[in-house]
């Protein structure tokens, strides 16, 4: 065992990684609980990877097989409900830690220098993980899916332009097809993935080049006192308590799959009408929502290319939010009240949306 | 993962240190192998290989003898395998298209009847006489081995 | 920070995360909840089928006699005008005036009982449509001069007649009964013939204006397809049987050869109508067949009398069937709800409803041995339904048991990290 370490030693720089890693600190203050957040997203992703490829060993990318594939994987293949729910429930826990993950963020104010990179890296994953999730969603091929995809993809046809052209692409084709079937998968197990590996390995980088920030309330406590703030060891104070973390996740998963099974729905029908009450996942229905409610011109511009406009002027400032923000106690303050307003505008819209929407 | 020798981390007791991390160790590797039983089941292919939805065995071939027929099961509906007198073989949906009685094969009329209200079908499947509106649906039939196998048309 | 402290702190944030994922599992698992209900509803809303056979059919209300439309408007969309036949032709010539009523049907007879002349319209078209109303009791009043019975145009209009293929013709399939009913649905014109105008409203509560009416089968019975449509009249009492033989013949063949048949035409009573009545023919219930009002055998069986063992058997026969067949289904349900495969209890369960199918048409041998024979198939398969059923739920308790298991290897690896995490020593601050 030893000499095969010091082989691998000789040619990989295992000596500074394990002196990385047994340096490396995490300071502790009462805030130091939402450090276990991106640790969270990062597991959920990971399972979904890992039941990803299982899947994708049965599943058929094709209009005519994808439903019956995924019944097959559901019924017939062994503990095949077991890994399809998994990864059904992790996708939407994932999105809900990366969200909780985004918002401790932003009031414990992480993003500020030298960590500009490291916020803009993750905000583009936030969207690609709802890429992930809007991609994934379609590939059972149901009726809800495919109805739901037809509205999603609709929306980027508002903006001029270029609008019809965006939904040409996205859709392979005028209509939400077979052709669409195969390029979300595409996106989903190729595209999507890469773009992950890279800003993924990005952000993981330079989280540990930076260490964990500690926030200006924390800071300033400590700079009144004259005591430092005190850190504990990443291995194997942090990471044993991380491990505890994701076992309960795994737990958490593992009875959600048996209690609450992810259903499979009806085979989707090209030509059938929509059913009522189409909607996308719960984490699209705040934008659903705004859109529904919008009136149909705003100062003569159509309404829905209002709100488009809005949620990209709101996407942009936030990605490039480190540069906006001075960090004086006042603009912490004024970004504070911003968040809390966004938090509470999406949980507000969400709702309205689950109690039946304006319809 | 978890370092050992690392000065931090010896605390009082070594001997207490080493009976938790020994149950530590022994409860992850039932945690591992809860999670890997699973998937290395996952990983073996099932015995019927592909959903039976495009297609699905028949029954042995040399056991159907001319002009006699066969009912099996094709996913959750029946459908129904014919030996013409020829020896050719046939296949179709075996719901009668009037009621979703289902079929049977008549070697006295060497055609396919429904008895729930005196329905007639061709052996290419068209209704040739009663209340059915509509022809039956017809399969591939083919012969894999010693097994007939019966495919949907696509 | 000392030892005690950090403990807290530690069992606090434990604590805390826990109850965080819990809430959070909550909150997925009711919104999951909802969306499922609002799918589910979708899904109902999708699959509500039309109303079922039984439920009284939305049959129009009795049309009376067409209200007056202006001729030559009306000739410009009649088959007559565009095979060139011209007002003349019937009203000869000078301004057109009414025909009389007893002369209406010779006139049309004048060419359409005249096969060569017919034939240069098309060559397969029938031409004993005169000679057939000349045997009907419309035709006979008529020919005695009473004109308050129908003729050619009553049916098919005098002008703007069209095809018997066309959908907007009154005698065409979906539209016959209407028509009969503008007559035979009014009290006012069948009182004086003594003729019962319920029948109309009978048939239109029947399966077969059902079939026809709502499932668009042209197949079922209308009011032609049982009286003819020319030479229209009441079936007679041995006629019936053979009418309702030519689509039921399996109930048919087996009432031929039974004891009921002989002691139907002992009795005179008129075979098929005795029990499912004429006009109002409703789904049979297995409540029918019982020793004790109101069902139907008892009109005339009695428990002394010869039958009533083999009542009793058949009806045990149908409850046990009914009740087995419930069973299996409300089980294979629930399985599929939760997500197991039940292809081979749903083939089952198809297999009991065709023999519970046959079960009825037994019936009507009156007879143990064939009853009994599908009985014991249908029994088998409800029960092969039943074992499906057991064996997917059995599935399913193993894997919710294995989770159990799974869950519980999992606690013990958190409680021993806990135990771990408790013992770790304190951090050396930098």
């Amino acid at each position: 065992m030893a000499r095969t370490r010091d082989w691998l030693a000789e040619r990989l720089p295992l000596d500074a990684i394990q002196a990385a890693i047994d340096h490396k600190t995490v300071p502790q203050h009462r805030h130091s609980f939402w450090y276990y957040l991106g640790g969270m997203t990062l597991f959920f992703f990971g399972v979904q990877v890992a039941t990803g490829i299982l899947l994708l060993l049965y599943y058929r990318p094709s209009a005519t097989e994808a439903y019956d594939s995924v019944q097959f994987i559901m019924t017939r293949v062994p503990f095949g409900w077991l890994i399809r729910s998994i990864h059904s429930w992790s996708a939407n826990l994932m999105v809900g830690a990366a969200f909780v993950h985004l918002f401790s963020v932003l009031f414990l104010k992480a993003y500020r220098k030298p960590r500009e990179l490291t916020w803009i890296s993750g905000m583009l994953l936030l969207f690609i993980t709802m890429g992930f999730g809007f991609t994934g969603y379609l590939l059972p091929w149901n009726e809800l899916a495919f109805f739901a995809t037809r509205v999603g993809t609709d929306i980027p046809g508002a903006i001029p332009w270029v609008g019809d052209a965006i939904v040409t692409f996205l859709r392979g084709g005028p209509q939400v097809s077979g052709a669409t079937l195969t390029r979300f998968y595409g996106i989903h197990v190729a595209v999507l993935p890469a773009m992950t590996t890279v800003l993924l390995g990005l952000h993981l980088v330079l989280v540990q080049y930076h260490g964990m920030s500690v926030p200006p309330s924390v800071e300033a406590q400590a700079a009144r006192t004259g005591r430092p703030v005190p850190s504990m060891p990443f291995v194997p104070h942090f990471a044993l308590r991380d491990l505890f973390g994701w076992m309960v996740a795994l737990a958490l998963l593992a009875g959600l799959s048996s209690y609450l099974p992810w259903e499979l729905g009806v085979k989707a029908d090209l030509f059938a009408a929509a059913p009522a009450g189409i909607r996308p996942e719960w984490y699209f229905l705040w934008t659903f929502q705004a859109l529904k409610v919008m009136p149909g011109h705003v100062l003569g511009i159509e309404g829905e290319l209002v709100a488009i406009g809005a949620l990209s002027l709101g996407a942009i400032a936030i990605i490039v939010l480190p540069f906006l923000d001075p960090n004086t106690a006042r603009s912490r303050r004024i970004v504070n009240w911003f968040a809390t307003v966004a938090a509470l505008f999406m949980v507000a819209m969400t709702m309205w949306s689950l109690m039946g929407g304006a319809e | 993962m978890i370092p050992t020798g690392a000065p931090k981390d010896q605390p009082a007791n070594p001997g207490r240190r080493r009976a938790i991390d020994w149950l530590l160790g022994s409860w992850l590797v039932g945690v591992c192998g809860a999670v890997f039983y699973p998937v290395m089941r996952f990983l073996v292919p099932p015995e019927v290989t592909e959903a039976p939805t495009l297609s699905v065995k028949a029954g042995p071939a040399a056991s159907l003898a001319p002009n006699s027929a066969r009912l099996v099961p094709f996913g959750q509906t029946p459908a129904i395998v014919v030996r013409m007198k020829t020896g050719e073989l046939r296949a179709f949906a075996g719901t009668c298209t009037h009621l979703s009685c289902t079929v049977q094969y008549r070697p006295d009329l060497e055609h396919i009847w429904c008895a729930c209200h005196n329905g007639h079908y061709d052996l290419t499947g068209r209704n040739i006489s009663g209340p059915p509106p509509r022809p039956l649906d017809a399969f591939e039939a083919n012969v894999q081995g010693d097994e007939i196998v019966i495919t949907r048309r696509t | 920070m000392t030892n005690r402290r950090r403990w807290e702190v530690l069992a606090a944030s434990a604590l805390w995360l826990c109850a965080t994922l819990i809430m959070a599992g909550i909150m997925a698992g009711i919104m999951a909840g909802m969306m499922a209900e609002v799918m589910a509803e979708v899904m109902a809303g999708q699959n509500r089928a039309p109303a079922t056979p039984a439920a009284a059919p939305q049959v129009p209300a009795v049309v009376p006699a067409a209200a007056p439309v202006d001729p030559v408007e009306a000739y410009k969309e009649d088959v007559h005008q565009q095979s060139g036949v011209t007002c003349a032709s019937c009203h000869g010539a000078g301004a057109p005036g009414p025909i009389a009523r007893t002369r209406i049907a010779s006139l049309c007879a004048s060419c359409h009982s005249n096969p060569v002349y017919m034939r240069t319209f098309r060559p397969q078209v029938r031409t004993d449509q005169h000679s057939q109303y000349l045997t009907s009791v419309h035709g006979q009043q008529m020919a005695k001069g009473e004109t308050r019975v129908a003729t050619c145009s009553d049916c098919h209009n005098a002008h703007g007649v069209r095809p018997v293929k066309d959908a907007r013709s009154p005698v065409a399939p979906v539209n016959v009964a209407q028509t009969c009913a503008r007559c035979h649905g009014d009290g006012n014109r069948m009182t004086p013939f003594g003729r019962d105008p319920a029948v109309y409203d009978d048939w239109s509560h029947s399966v077969h204006a059902a079939a026809l009416l709502q499932r668009g089968d042209t197949s079922a019975p209308t009011c032609s397809t049982c009286h003819g449509s020319h030479g229209a009249t009441p079936p007679g009492i041995d006629s019936v049987a053979n009418i309702c033989s030519t689509c039921h013949v399996r109930e048919a063949e087996l009432y031929q050869s039974s004891t009921k048949r002989v002691a139907f035409e002992l009795a005179e009573q008129p075979a098929c109508l005795t029990c499912h009545s004429n006009h109002k023919i409703v789904h049979p219930q297995d409540a029918w067949i019982d020793l004790k009002e109101p069902a139907l055998c008892a009109t005339c069986h009695t428990d002394d009398m010869a039958g009533a063992a083999l009542i009793r058997t058949v009806r045990t026969g149908f409850d046990t069937l009914t009740t087995k067949f419930d069973a299996a289904k409300a089980l294979l349900d629930r399985a599929e709800e939760a997500g197991m495969l039940v292809d081979d209890g749903r083939s089952a369960l198809r297999e009991a409803t065709e023999q519970r199918v046959r079960l009825r048409v037994a019936v009507h041998a009156f007879a143990e041995a064939p009853f009994k024979e599908s009985l014991d198939l249908g029994v088998a398969a409800a029960d092969r339904a039943q074992q499906a059923a057991d064996a997917a739920m059995k599935e399913l308790n193993f894997r919710r048991r294995g989770l159990a298991l799974a869950t519980l290897v999992i606690l013990g690896f958190l409680l021993t990290l806990a135990v771990k995490i408790r013992r770790l020593p304190p951090p050396t601050s930098p």
